[in-house]
């Protein structure tokens, strides 16, 4: 008889009815979920670097579990070796010891007191391992592409038979610590995948050759596992659909779909489905890549297997799995970085209460700092890994109530005016154009996905709404209108200045701006160059390359994207390539003439590039206001690219902090 | 004959990027063959200083016939301290030269250097990287005091590997 931990009636929600794949229960083993809804094991570095599980890790962790519903909350992949080769993150929990329980059990109970299915992973890191020690352990000694991972060292038959081992302790004491589900990580790069994938298992003994071979050690893991979680705890993996290792020959896809059957074979509960590898120069999930792209890897799994198929990967919005579930491609929904952004997205999914959503924008921030021994953080949410601090996440209201006035609407200015507003504050933003958004209404014209930015602009607006606060369109401020208006606060939140460099020419009629470009105002020839190799400069490269332009970039920066955090950077400088667009990085324009420019870089050699029209990218800081406003003694705060022009993240993070402090 | 400056110089300007590049990675090389092959007895910074004094005394030999007495001391002075920083433009430096207050007396300035860079890409310490560049610099003057007959001498003030933003040295008569 199948069990059921947690009983939950969907039946009075909006989300149920709109979305009713998504809240109908499913079994898994002898376990029934109740709804379809999984957030996936994802690490945060927010554990002590000797494997124990922090306060931090368990706020983050009851967030999510939250949010499912009543579906499966995974906690992060343990690692659990002593030697630590396993541990691909600094601070990635442990389970090699007894000792962790403790820790564990108190993740198992935050989920379980949200009324949530928890979820335990099971993950050596393999050849992405080693964070703390010298080498990494890998099926063969097969040379990192990636200069941030350590040099791997081929396994002896001891060494797997110790790894099969630590895998079932370590999943003893999962059980141990109350969780309800225990699950493989065999994808990405991590261990068993390296076991598993034809690039990176060269062995000649009885665990590499063909698939079958390649599987062993997964198979004996899976089988011992299998044994000491018994009937009622379900077992599964995360196993990789396609590997997109085509150029280091990796698996095909039907060694792939082996892998699959072979692992049901072994008595495995659930697959879920992944792509790529830390390795494959493909992209999978950043925001070039649609939305819903890789719904056929979970079809194409359910035509080879027949237990329950879970999936994430650029799943962002419901409509998608409750599509794809419907349809009869997919059993249930796995989130990642949707849930780091808004770690109640499915809960608000159910309430009808989809304009609440923070949408994740799909930049990988959050692997980036993962994989430089960052905490986690997330781009466009501000609370992620702070959920333990109140001051963060539960703001209390002011002592004082004033009236703040807010000028500019861009993400900086509407994050802040909408935390001010729920706590209390009477607010007014003042925006001299006509539309919400700032420069994000021209940043996202920008190719490959840029439109996505414009979700945070949908979500500040609404929560604008919901909080109060009062808008005045089309009205630029000026010195007369603040001291009309005589308001307890300003926040200056007017983006920055659009600079121009220090060369002769830039007054020329051909030196435009990159917003009346991006708003097609300006009229733009045949040959470009972009002053300015941050962000704005190569999404308006990209723009017009896109028309046909030829388009050169001359930057200040030492690399083009330098602003860009790097799991999205090499997707640029790809597509910069493809579109044939040059940039000179580390140089300055020296002049501007008729129908050339000159470039001077930084060693002082000078060259000429033809250009019909110059683009200025390059910003500066916005100080408009700030004297009127100090000399009249005004609570003042500058935030967003008014004070640094950076990007939209610390636009909105400013925008929050200030928020919950004024 | 049409002629696209702007491709020739480039590429021209990337290869020589490459091949400076090529210099910075070439030394790491070298020093780590060398400790190799010293085995675990010896001491990187050793090594390491050994092969910058012998750097130091080859450049020394190559600025002999380029240095010239004939129009004075100061700006025989000057022409060394160009040489040096010549010596680091090549590599892909940024290196300016200024003369100091007192007579005698000259100041070198990287604003921009390339090894700090390389030695973190081959996972050598900060602190080798400036005493290696100190040992070249003094020891260039070896053979160029003993020539000419003169005392001089090159300190560091400042350390970009010690996170003081420039190198700084002071070429002075001693």
């Amino acid at each position: 008889m199948a069990k059921l931990l947690f009983e939950w009636n969907y039946s009075s929600y909006p989300g149920a009815k709109k979305y009713p794949h998504l809240f109908k229960p499913i079994q898994i083993g002898n376990l029934i979920i109740p709804n379809r809804i999984k957030y996936a094991a994802t690490e945060d570095n927010l554990n002590s670097r000797d494997g124990f599980v922090t306060d931090a890790d368990v706020a983050y962790i009851r967030e999510r579990a939250k949010g499912v519903v009543g579906g499966i909350c995974t906690m992060q992949g343990v690692y659990m070796d002593k030697n630590r080769q396993g541990q691909g993150y600094v601070g990635q929990a442990a389970a090699w010891d007894d000792k962790f329980v403790p820790g564990l059990k108190r993740l198992a109970d935050a989920i379980h007191d949200e009324r949530a299915v928890a979820g335990y992973q099971l993950m050596h890191c393999g050849r992405v391992g080693a964070v703390e020690v010298q080498y990494c352990q890998g099926p063969s000694a097969v040379p990192q592409r990636l200069r941030i991972f350590r040099p791997v060292q081929e396994m002896t038959k001891e060494d797997i038979k110790q790894c099969v081992k630590e895998h079932v302790d370590a999943a003893r004491r999962g059980l141990e610590a109350g969780f309800d589900i225990i699950e493989i990580s065999g994808i990405v790069g991590y261990l068993l995948s390296n076991f598993i994938s034809s690039y990176s298992n060269r062995r000649t003994d009885e665990y590499g050759g063909d698939i079958r071979e390649r599987m062993r050690v997964v198979v004996e893991i899976i089988q011992e596992v299998k044994k000491i979680c018994g009937k009622d705890v379900p077992l599964g993996i995360r196993l990789c659909a396609e590997e997109l290792l085509d150029d280091v020959r990796g698996n095909t896809s039907e060694e792939s779909m082996m892998s699959y059957k072979i692992a049901e074979e072994a008595g495995i509960d659930y697959i879920s489905v992944t792509a790529g590898w830390q390795e494959s120069i493909v992209p999978v999930i950043s925001r070039d890549v649609p939305m819903g792209s890789w719904i056929h890897l979970a079809k194409r799994a359910k035509e080879h297997v027949n237990v329950p198929i879970q999936m994430a990967y650029r799943l962002f919005r419901p409509d998608l799995p409750n599509k794809a579930i419907g349809d009869g491609h997919l059993d249930m929904w796995e989130m990642c970085r949707p849930m780091i952004a808004d770690p109640l997205m499915p809960k608000k999914v159910l309430e009808g209460r989809e304009e609440d959503i923070r949408h994740c924008v799909a930049c990988n921030l959050c692997l980036a700092r993962l994989f430089r021994d960052a905490p986690m953080t997330c781009y466009i949410n501000p609370v992620c890994a702070h959920e333990s601090d109140p001051r963060y996440a539960n703001p209390e209201p002011p002592e004082e109530k004033k009236k703040v006035m807010i000028v500019g609407a861009g993400p900086a200015g509407l994050e802040c005016a909408y935390m001010a507003a729920r706590r209390g504050h009477e607010v007014l933003v003042y925006e001299k154009r006509t539309d919400l958004g700032g420069t994000i209404l021209e940043a996202s014209k920008a190719p490959y996905g840029d439109d996505e930015l414009l979700t945070c602009i949908r979500y500040q607006s609404a929560q604008c709404e919901k909080a109060g606060v009062t808008f005045h369109m089309g009205t630029e401020v000026t010195e007369a209108l603040i001291k009309e208006e005589l308001p307890d606060c300003v926040v200056l939140a007017t983006g920055p200045i659009y600079s121009k460099g220090k060369g002769a020419g830039f007054d020329r009629e051909n030196v435009v701006d990159v917003l009346d470009v991006l708003r097609g105002k300006a009229k733009v020839g045949e040959k470009v160059v972009v002053w300015g190799n941050r962000k704005p400069g190569i999404g308006v490269a990209l723009h017009l390359a896109k028309q046909g332009k030829k388009v050169t970039i001359v930057g200040k920066d030492k690399s083009a994207g330098f602003d860009v955090n790097p799991s999205f950077k090499w997707r640029y400088m790809i597509y910069l390539r493809q579109n044939g667009v040059m940039a000179y990085n580390d140089c300055e324009i020296e002049e501007i003439k008729e129908g050339e420019v000159l470039v001077r870089s930084y060693d002082g050699y000078r060259w000429p590039v033809r250009c019909d029209t110059v683009v200025v990218t390059e910003r500066e800081a916005n100080n408009s206001l700030k004297d009127v406003i100090q000399r009249e003694g005004i609570e003042l705060f500058v935030i967003g690219d008014a004070l640094v022009p950076r990007n939209l993240s610390s636009a909105v993070h400013d925008g929050y902090r200030i928020g919950i402090r004024i | 004959m049409s002629f696209d400056a702007e491709k020739e110089i480039s590429r021209l300007w990337g290869n020589l990027h490459n091949a400076q590049d090529e210099i910075g990675r070439t030394w790491h090389r070298w020093r780590q063959a060398a400790l190799e092959i010293a085995g675990s007895n010896a001491k990187s910074l050793d090594v390491s200083l050994k092969a910058a004094e012998i750097t130091g005394k080859e450049i020394g030999k190559s600025f002999l016939p380029r240095l010239n007495w004939l129009r004075g001391e100061e700006v025989w002075m000057m022409s060394l301290a160009n040489g040096y920083a010549g010596q680091w433009i090549a590599q892909g430096g940024v290196v300016k030269v200024e003369k100091g207050q007192k007579p005698f007396e000259v100041f070198v300035k990287w604003e921009r250097c390339p090894w700090p860079t390389f030695a973190k890409e081959y996972g050598v310490s900060m602190e080798e990287d400036v005493l290696c560049c100190d040992r070249i610099l003094q020891t260039v003057l070896v053979n160029i005091n003993v020539f000419f007959n003169v005392n001089y001498k090159i300190e560091t003030l400042k350390a970009i590997p010690r996170g003081q933003g420039v190198c700084l040295r002071r070429l002075y008569k001693a």
